[in-house]
């Protein structure tokens, strides 16, 4: 049976296996109206039994069609002449042509007999392995089923169990993100280590120069290679620095006017537009930054007599800030929000204005909350990719002056990785120890804000 | 004093229910919205002529006419949603933050329109102080807690001057020896009845002449309530003072005269006395004797 076919089938078991449950609960208790006998309403019984039916063929099903490949190969390789298996290379083009003729795909070269055996034999142990999944399934759910059926009786705590395989489930589900997060880590780190075994850490935290370009040949002029980082990070900094210039005051006074100020039916019309902002998707930006802002302050740079590049970091900055405003002020309108009311009125009653209430007892009151949502802007901003791509330029200058063109710590993963890459050069791996630098940083600073956030949220319930 | 003649006539029951001396003997019908007994005060400070008050559409107090004097304590009970507590924030227009609240009539402090375009809400609300339901100390120190009228108004010249203020309020609201030591400290740390004493401390601080109380002891145990009520004997001395409170014992020990509001109507007033054991009005005496509300 096929192994679409195979799920359709049990999932047709399970609902049957669930109103088999229940009407068999109901039968047990007498009838209707004998389930108040029961331990749990009769529909429990019924999921139970799906539980039991399904759950065991399906955790069996996963496991044969994650191994099944490895275990056919393995029989296979036996077949395959001693000279070829040994050499793993070898072994490895051997197998893949097996697959192909098993398929019907064009081999890489010519078929001999004894592959074509294999082929066969692949295609052999495939069908019993195929026949054996059906058997093995249908008969755990048919056991299952049949199991749970004799066990219904009104003793039996269906509903604890249902509800403790719903939290197993839940709990399943939610490592799911915790190990992907995990494994993202641990990829990034092991690459890190390769990269770090051949260039020095205190090179690439400390060295100053960056160009990336290795020698593919001896006699390749101009490419050595440096992997200093810190223009990278100088980079990052400034554009970022600029950005929280921009989005702070801006998204921060317009939180305070929209919780404040603002009438209710402006406040209700404004907040929505201003979160259409965090909708633009981020590459309409970089283009609007590349080709919009970067040459107006080009334009603007020029007319006071100043050498603007045009690739700056200025521009990158502010479409950036532009980007990151109804970040902070989505965040910071609900700290002010959560500020109480009493608060407000207490120093209303006191005679106190609006600005001196904001100043003196509302802005302090949420000081903490805004400074944890000040931090996940910056960490936004940090690791912010497709404007610095469009807007800021590669070119790795260590400077200070937000009129020139610098790089980035994200550009430069983007440009090291995009098109063909050797994935065993410096080059290359260089960009999983930035993206380890990258994702540190930014854990760091949503640890932090995380826990000030919830600091703050602490001192008023 | 007259709180204690008024508590020794308004017998409480061991159930804990003020039952009139002579019950019965009221003589207004339930009917009657008009409001029974005299609104003026010997000295006022406040006078209200025909104050009607709308949120929105709908009107939560109609034509309400009231004196705070110098020198009393007034207080204002009735069920719940009567509108005392709305009465009570047109004094020093705190409606005014309410969105779609709507205040007409007439309301003055010393003979001057409160609504008057010379009348400043921030000099308004110096002069008319507040304290609310629940103790709400902002998230400063004590010292700042109390220093904060005086800073915004400019009251005070130096920091011995400021500290001269913080220590008098403080001490007027009974508070200062419990936390002279610690002024530095967070005023959100004291115990509930601290907080409040402390909020008294800061509506005084900036020299009222009228203090307004929102069921200030509400949130508070008794012993707590019993320091918040002594403080409100004492500061009559000084202040004009109306309390909102739903407990109608308070009323009787720490009020002068006590007005009754039903339903956004002012529908009794005059002496605590009187009104607690002699009422005139039909509806007044229901609510007093417990039979609604």
């Amino acid at each position: 049976m096929q192994t679409s076919v195979l799920i359709l089938v049990l999932v047709a078991l399970t609902v049957v296996g669930f109103y088999l449950g229940r009407s068999r609960s109901v039968a047990v208790a007498g009838g209707t109206a004998g389930s108040a006998q029961l331990h749990s309403l009769p529909s429990y019984y019924g999921y139970l039994t799906a539980i039991w039916c399904g759950v065991p063929a399906l955790i069996v099903l996963g496991f044969w069609m994650a191994f099944q490949d490895n275990i056919i190969t393995h029989f296979v390789t036996a077949d395959l002449p001693a000279e070829t298996a040994a050499d793993p290379g070898q072994l490895g083009l051997a197998l893949n042509d097996v697959k192909n003729l098993v398929r019907g795909n064009i081999t890489s070269r010519a078929t001999d007999p004894a592959m074509v055996a294999a082929a066969d034999h692949y295609r052999q142990l495939q069908t019993i392995s195929r026949l054996a999944l059906t058997v093995v399934i249908l008969a755990l759910a048919i056991g299952g089923i049949a199991l749970s059926w004799k066990r219904i009786g009104p003793a039996l705590r269906a509903r604890n169990q249902v509800e403790a395989v719903v939290m197993v489930f839940l709990i399943l589900c939610s490592t799911i993100a915790i190990f992907t997060t995990l494994g993202i880590v641990l990829s990034v780190l092991f690459e890190s280590i390769r990269f770090f075994r051949i260039v020095p850490v205190t090179e690439f935290i400390f060295g100053l120069e960056w160009s990336p370009q290795m020698a593919i040949r001896a006699d390749q002029v101009g490419s050595t290679g440096a992997f200093g980082a810190v223009p990278l990070f100088a980079g990052t900094l400034l554009i970022s620095g600029i950005a929280m210039l921009v989005a702070v005051p801006i998204g921060l006074m317009s939180a305070l006017y929209l919780s404040e100020y603002a009438s209710r039916g402006f406040r209700s019309a404004a907040k929505p537009v201003l979160e259409i902002l965090a909708g633009v998707p981020t590459v309409v930006y970089g283009f609007f930054a590349a080709l919009v802002v970067a040459p107006q302050v080009r334009g603007l740079g020029e007319a006071i007599g100043l050498s603007v590049s045009s690739e700056s970091a200025l521009a990158a900055g502010l479409v950036m800030g532009i980007m990151i405003i109804p970040f902070v002020s989505s965040l910071s309108d609900d700290v002010i929000n959560a500020v109480p009311q009493a608060m407000r009125d207490g120093s209303y009653a006191m005679g106190a204005t609006r600005s001196e209430t904001i100043g003196r007892v509302i802005f302090p009151a949420a000081l903490p909350g805004i400074v944890g949502g000040v931090l996940l802007a910056v960490s936004r901003a940090i690791g912010e990719t497709m404007i610095v791509v469009m807007a800021a330029g590669l070119s790795s200058n260590l400077t200070a002056n937000p009129l020139e063109a610098v790089t980035t710590v994200t550009v430069q993963i983007v440009t090291l990785l995009v098109g063909d890459q050797e994935f065993d050069s410096p080059k290359t791996l260089a960009a999983f120890a930035l993206g380890l630098v990258l994702f540190v940083v930014t854990l760091t600073l949503n640890v932090i804000a995380l826990h000030v956030v919830r600091k703050y949220r602490e001192q008023y319930e | 004093m007259d709180t204690v003649s008024v508590e020794n006539e308004v017998i409480m029951a061991d159930d804990g229910i003020v039952k009139p001396v002579a019950g019965g003997r009221a003589t207004i019908d339930r009917d009657n919205r008009e409001t029974v007994g005299d609104v003026t005060a010997k000295n006022p400070r406040m006078r209200c002529r025909e104050v009607s008050v709308f949120y929105g559409e709908k009107q939560a107090i109609h034509d309400v006419s009231l004196d705070v004097g110098s020198n009393e304590v007034i207080a204002l009970i009735g069920p719940s949603g009567c509108g005392k507590s709305t009465f009570l924030r047109c004094l020093n227009r705190m409606n005014d933050t309410i969105d779609g609240c709507r205040v007409i009539g007439d309301i003055s402090l010393d003979g001057d329109s409160i609504f008057d375009t010379k009348m400043d809400v921030v000099q308004l609300r110096a002069q008319v102080g507040m304290v609310f339901q629940k103790p709400n100390p902002f998230p400063k120190s004590i010292f700042e807690n109390v220093a904060y009228g005086p800073r915004i108004h400019g009251l005070t010249r130096d920091k011995t001057e400021l500290e001269a203020v913080v220590h008098t309020s403080l001490d007027r609201a009974g508070l200062l020896d419990e936390v002279k030591d610690r002024l530095g400290e967070p005023g959100t740390g004291l115990s509930g009845g601290q907080q409040q004493r402390l909020c008294i401390a800061r509506a005084i601080a900036v020299n009222p002449e009228v203090i307004l109380m929102d069921e200030p002891c509400s949130a508070l145990d008794p012993i707590a309530t019993a320091r918040i009520e002594e403080l409100i004997d004492e500061l009559r001395e000084q202040y004009a003072i109306a309390i909102v409170t739903h407990s109608m014992q308070q009323a009787a020990r720490v009020s002068q005269r006590t007005a009754y509001f039903h339903l956004g109507d002012l529908i009794e007033i005059g002496e605590t006395n009187q009104v607690f054991t002699n009422p005139h009005h039909q509806l007044t005496e229901d609510y007093i004797t417990g039979r609604f509300g």
